[in-house]
């Protein structure tokens, strides 16, 4: 073949290719629109039996007996648009709206699609089983976060917590540190906070992963859920942890839930020698402490070079009672003292 | 030597260079757009999977572990949009943000018009001095009424780089947001873009936002409302050269790992990574670029465990040179600014500490970002010449050029299918048929001129000649009634 007709053959694949993709961009187009409409017109007859139902307003029960007999593709349609209504209602008509779905036979079908071989299928099931709020979902969910898909993988922690079953905590913490990049730690945390006091247990063990993200979970949940069993580990954490996330959380934590000797153990990490944004942090922990054993701590930091940390230090006197505003008008001559003396005053915390 | 002696010369030349540099030409030519296909797949697989994890990931949106952010706004002379782009910022989906606007010695009424609006009063604070700034900061403000969440830092005039750097050590979340003034963001912007730091927040160090033209379209109060293709061919053309070049080659280099430029319009940064490297080089014309080098060296050398991240979602929108000479001047800035960033830090190339930035990313941007320009511009004098001095035929050069610029054409088309499939952001037909036509289009001069123009940016940069920014001149959206 001569020079010539190789860059024939190639232009005419090119030119096939170009012509190709414009009939794909057209295709899509056309599909997405038909399918749309499709979906619309199979929700319209049901729409407002959904609409009874999920407001509560379905006394008589007829509207969710006629959303269970329904078939084939009118049935689908009152699954896909129950599933929808369940992430936005609760209590009654949230349970009304998963009879149906039990009715169906959908969350026996989610529990056998976790295993299905698409991951578009397994992420809706996950997601599915999370929204009914069916404990039988667990075992299958805590199996799918181990699912090689990440996307299957997030929809399973979502669902867990939607669950709230405090036995999936360990699944949940130990998925974060999981094969192809775990579980999202915001979706972990988002999960774990829906359990309760139960999983306190498995936060300690979390707290000692080797696993860094695991433990700026574990010390995040353990603060906001306000587990104070976990503040000696919290307090190693932030004394020695090789993470500055971590340390970070843990300062976080302890600031919202420790206890009169925190004090001393925040003011160490306000030390020069710690890192710049640890100091700040450890600053407004201390004011978030509520102790007036603080004051003085807060004051000296309230004359730091930092201009940051100062403000910070006499920001976090503000809440500290009236020995730390008598604290906070001693510094009304430093900038930090005087912003946060005006901040203050333009929030109305301060006459 | 006659006419006719130096025509047979010029051409026994031609037909030597040709045959030495015929291969090698199209080889590249195969090389670079097949690069592009492959950009495209793995930003199409990135899409795949970040449209499945949407459904479960949007209600998980700004939840636990969101960390804050501080948008930091550099303005200078911006008098005409910038209360309403603070409104418009402060009004933003997120659970916990700041606005810090820093008015970079504006001559106009900048200032003014945001003390009237939103009723600022001066703060004695004194901006921490985390990143070095030379020019002297005039004052602090912030709103009356002590619970709008905006600073209005005022400094002398010392340009873009130091203003943002004096917005970030005057921000006070863990995250800061570089956002222009003149950007329109998505409600959700910033809960998309911070995502990744809450999936990963002792990994993730820095996120870029999708940034797409918004010329034609409708905007009320600073949110984008109507998304129209731009009434100009230029900025049509632009639409399709963001889609394939940014939205596309950034997603794929993310999902290899290798993301080596955030845009300087929307780019995520954790504050205290920003800080450690120093922040914005003030004297480098591609600052964002450079930034995210610096990141990724400090990162490498110090063996950290880190990630760089592109969010595919559309989340700003930005006016695009409407004019040749606006273009033109970016199209400059721009190419100066990769050759100055590469060679910067060419001591990164092939050496393993760097891994696949030092390994992929940064020979691919020396090879098809850098030098691409000098070789278009020899086929674009080689081909045409060789057909005056009759080396080649006619119906030969045509073949060449249309397979040249046709494969380029496939990749765009590719592009705005994977688009459309991922996001179709354009409802219209119209829109799309407009698309088609620009992605030919682009190929018959729009793509010479940046050619030349990039070459000129490079060229004065070996000469070292002075940056001049040069004015953005913007024809404003086809701003409703908010």
């Amino acid at each position: 073949m001569s020079g010539r007709h190789l860059l024939v053959a190639a232009e005419a694949a090119v030119l096939a290719g170009c012509v190709l993709l414009a009939l794909v961009v057209i295709v899509i187009k056309v599909v997405r629109g038909q399918r749309q409409r499709r979906h619309e017109a199979a929700l319209r007859p049901i729409r407002p039996a959904l609409i009874e139902v999920a407001s509560g307003e379905d006394e008589d029960g007829s509207a969710r007996r006629a959303l269970t007999a329904t078939t084939g593709a009118t049935r689908v349609a009152v699954d896909e648009g129950v599933a929808d209504f369940l992430g936005k209602v609760r209590g009654g008509p949230a349970d009304q709206l998963v009879e149906i779905l039990r009715s169906h036979g959908a969350l026996r079908e989610a529990v056998r699609l976790l295993r299905h071989r698409s991951p578009v299928r397994r992420t809706r099931a996950a997601l599915l089983l999370g929204l009914s709020r069916d404990r039988g979902g667990v075992p299958g969910l805590v199996e799918a976060l181990d699912d090689h898909s990440a996307e299957v993988r997030s929809a399973a922690a979502h669902g867990l917590g939607l669950i709230g079953d405090d036995g999936s905590a360990p699944a949940l913490l130990g998925a974060i540190a999981g094969p192809g990049g775990g579980i999202p730690a915001g979706v972990a945390a988002g999960a774990l906070l829906e359990l309760g006091v139960g999983i306190a247990p498995a936060l300690r063990e979390a707290l000692a992963s080797t696993d860094s993200r695991t433990r700026a979970v574990a010390a995040h949940v353990a603060g906001v859920g306000s587990f104070r069993s976990l503040l000696p580990l919290l307090r190693d954490l932030l004394a020695g942890d090789e993470d500055l996330t971590v340390r970070e959380a843990s300062a976080e934590a302890i600031g919202a839930m420790g206890e009169a000797r925190d004090v001393d153990v925040l003011t160490r990490h306000t030390n020069p020698g710690e890192p710049t944004p640890l100091r700040r942090l450890c600053a407004t922990a201390l004011g978030r402490l509520g102790e007036p054993a603080a004051v003085p701590t807060l004051e000296q930091l309230a004359r730091d070079p930092d201009p940051r940390l100062a403000e910070l230090a006499a920001t976090a006197l503000v809440g500290l009672g009236p020995e730390g505003r008598a604290a906070l008008a001693g510094l009304a001559d430093t900038p930090g003292g005087a912003t946060a003396l005006t901040l203050a005053r333009l929030q109305g915390a301060l006459a | 030597m006659s006419w006719a002696a130096m025509l047979d010369a010029l051409r026994v030349g031609l037909t030597w260079v040709m045959d030495v540099t015929s291969v090698p030409v199209i080889a590249y030519f195969l090389v670079i757009n097949t690069s592009y296909l492959v950009l495209i797949t793995l930003a199409a697989l990135e899409f795949r999977s970040y449209l499945r994890q949407r459904d479960s990931a949007v209600r998980s949106l700004g939840g636990e572990l969101t960390p804050g952010v501080s948008l930091v706004v550099p303005a200078y002379n911006e008098e005409a949009v910038i209360v309403t782009a603070v409104k418009a910022m402060l009004t933003l989906r997120y659970p916990q943000h700041e606005v810090v606007v820093v008015d970079d010695g504006s001559g106009d009424a900048t200032f003014a018009r945001l003390q009237e609006a939103f009723d600022l009063v001066e703060l004695p604070r004194q901006v921490p001095a985390d990143i070095p700034v030379r020019a002297r900061v005039l004052g602090v403000h912030v709103p009356r009424d002590g619970r709008t969440r905006l600073q209005v830092v005022r400094k002398e005039n010392s340009g873009r780089s130091e203003a943002i750097n004096l917005g970030i050590n005057a921000a006070s979340e863990p995250l800061v947001a570089m956002i222009d003034a003149d950007s329109i963001l998505e409600p959700d912007a910033l809960l998309h873009v911070a995502k990744p730091f809450a999936d990963d927040p002792t990994r993730m160090v820095a996120t870029g936002g999708t940034i797409r033209p918004v010329n034609g379209s409708r905007v009320v109060a600073g949110r984008l409302v109507d998304l129209q293709m731009p009434r100009g061919w230029l900025g049509r053309i632009q639409v399709v050269e963001y889609l394939r070049a940014f939205l596309l080659g950034r997603s794929g280099w993310s999902r290899m790992g290798g993301l080596i430029l955030i845009s300087g319009a929307f780019g995520l940064f954790r504050r205290d990574v920003v800080v450690e490297v120093g922040g914005l080089d003030p004297e480098s014309i591609g600052e964002d670029f450079e930034l995210v080098m610096r990141i990724h060296r400090r990162m490498r050398d110090e063996r950290r465990d880190y990630r760089v991240q592109f969010v595919p979602e559309p989340v700003s929108w930005t006016e695009v040179p409407s004019t040749l000479g606006v273009l033109r001047n970016q199209r400059r800035r721009w190419h100066r600014g990769l050759w100055e960033t590469l060679w910067a830090y060419r001591g990164m190339l092939f050496r393993p500490r760097y891994g696949r930035v030092g390994w992929v990313a940064l020979p691919y941007y020396w090879l098809f970002e850098l030098f691409a320009p000098l070789l278009e511009l020899f086929g674009l004098i080689v081909v045409p010449l060789a057909l005056i001095l009759d080396v080649i035929s006619v119906p030969f050069a045509l073949l060449f050029l249309a397979l040249a610029y046709g494969y380029a054409v496939l990749v765009a088309l590719a592009a705005m299918s994977v688009e459309e499939w991922a996001f179709h952001r354009y409802d219209r037909w119209r829109d799309l048929a407009l698309g088609v036509l620009s992605a030919v289009l682009e190929n018959i001069g729009y793509r010479q001129l940046t050619v030349w123009w990039r070459l000129q940016g490079w060229w004065a940069s070996l000469r070292n000649k002075k940056q001049v920014w040069g004015v953005m001149t913007r024809t404003g959206f086809d701003e409703g009634v908010g």
